[in-house]
């Protein structure tokens, strides 16, 4: 045997080679395997809306203010984007790169981008991998910066002790995560220009009691 | 990291045109020291008395769908991102019987006339020329064969999605034919170099 194949030329040794290889493509499977996501299309187009988890962004801002660790925050956007401005404790995972990061199924995971589209994009892909505690941020980041961030304060002139307690708490929630909130007044004069990423603001939520000095509004 | 880079973002528009450049110049400089940029060697193959080019054509596919299938199967290049030519049958069987028609009279391909053009061939400056003024027509002429243009369509078709086979049996199958071709070749250029051998006598 070992004569046979030192007798052959460079070609045919060659040969026998690609024809090994080629008999090895036989068995290694499919080369579609390891990219592609087999979807239970009726499971999926039996999946309404509603069951998307969805996490509203003050629960959000409470749970890192609360500096709770039972969940992982995923920012979708590209990595300048993710330099530029993210959600404390947010990590940057890519939509195509979700499935190879080291995301475990079983834990709750939290997904955001610019808007819904991503983050909903996601949850399927996810989904059709069988992981289980799946979130998304309706509305995304322009949400957190609509209503943590630079959130409106509606008071109105007189505002009772019910909105007092509301303003208080909302501009303690956008001052930790280095926003402001916008008053009526301020509305046309502020720039709302994404706070420097830095660690949130170190103050404590302070317990409102409706007795508190009026700001802002 | 996975492929096809650009697919993924690893690097924009600007930095794959460098990249195709340089691969381009690699291309062409391996077409010219395989001798391509010569037309009596490209237009040997067809009288079967030197298949350089047909070794060297299944040598490059084989080589290639090799490393597409294996890279694939590990998981390392995504296959549903590499762009496919789509196919349309009777356009694609017409622009093949005037590109053979051209090689055999020209005695170069598109690309391998432009190698030739580099080492500075004049039969190969006439090849691109003409070339140039066959896609000037083609580009005159185009709504008025428009139609046929388009016409039998099949879309982005491979072998496995078209005869449903699994696609390591379609692998298989080209390198059986590589092969078969090779030893074939190595026949034709036997048997002719004998007849020419014989005339010459």
């Amino acid at each position: 045997m070992k004569k046979f194949f030192s007798n052959l030329n460079a070609e045919k040794k060659l040969a026998m080679f690609a024809f090994g290889i080629g008999v090895i493509a036989i068995f290694a499977g499919d080369p579609y395997g390891k990219t592609s996501i087999k979807i239970n299309v009726k499971e999926l187009s039996l999946i309404s809306p509603n069951e998307i988890g969805k996490v509203k962004v003050e629960d959000l801002a409470d749970n890192i203010i609360q500096s709770k660790s039972d969940f992982r925050l995923i920012d979708l956007r590209k990595p300048e984007e993710f330099a530029k401005y993210n959600i404390p404790t947010s990590e940057n995972i890519q939509l195509d790169q979700l499935l190879n990061s080291e995301l475990q199924r079983n834990e709750k995971l939290i997904l955001y981008s610019d808007n819904d589209i991503e983050a909903t994009q996601a949850w399927f892909l996810l989904k059709t991998n069988n992981f289980k505690g799946i979130n998304i941020i309706p509305g995304g980041l322009n949400n957190w910066k609509e209503n943590i961030l630079f959130p409106k304060c509606d008071c109105g002139e007189n505002p009772s002790v019910e909105q007092k307690h509301k303003h208080d708490k909302l501009a303690e929630v956008s001052k930790y995560f280095g926003g402001n909130i916008q008053t009526n007044s301020e509305e046309l004069i502020v720039k709302n220009e994404m706070p420097q990423l830095k660690a949130p603001t170190a103050i404590t939520l302070k317990k409102t009691s409706g007795k508190k000095k009026r700001e802002g509004c | 990291m996975s492929a096809p880079f650009f697919k993924y973002e690893y690097f924009g528009t600007d930095v794959s045109l460098i990249i195709a450049f340089v691969i381009g110049i690699a291309f062409g400089f391996a077409l010219e020291r395989g001798g391509f940029g010569r037309a009596t060697i490209l237009a040997a193959q067809f009288y079967f008395t030197n298949m350089r080019v047909l070794k060297v054509m299944f040598t490059a596919i084989v080589t290639a769908m090799l490393g597409i299938f294996f890279l694939s199967v590990i998981g390392f290049l995504d296959l549903s991102l590499i762009y496919l030519t789509p196919t349309n049958v009777m356009p694609n069987l017409v622009g093949g019987l005037v590109a053979g028609v051209g090689f055999v009279i020209g005695g170069y391909c598109p690309g391998t006339s432009i190698v030739a053009v580099a080492t500075g061939k004049i039969d190969a400056l006439v090849y691109v020329i003409g070339m140039l003024f066959g896609i000037f027509v083609f580009g005159e002429m185009f709504p008025s064969i428009e139609h046929f243009f388009n016409s039998t369509a099949m879309g982005s078709v491979t072998l496995p999605q078209f005869f449903n086979i699994p696609y390591g049996i379609v692998v298989f199958l080209v390198v059986v034919m590589a092969i078969g071709a090779f030893a074939a070749a190595e026949w034709g250029e036997r048997k002719m170099g004998n007849k020419s051998l014989e005339k010459k006598i």
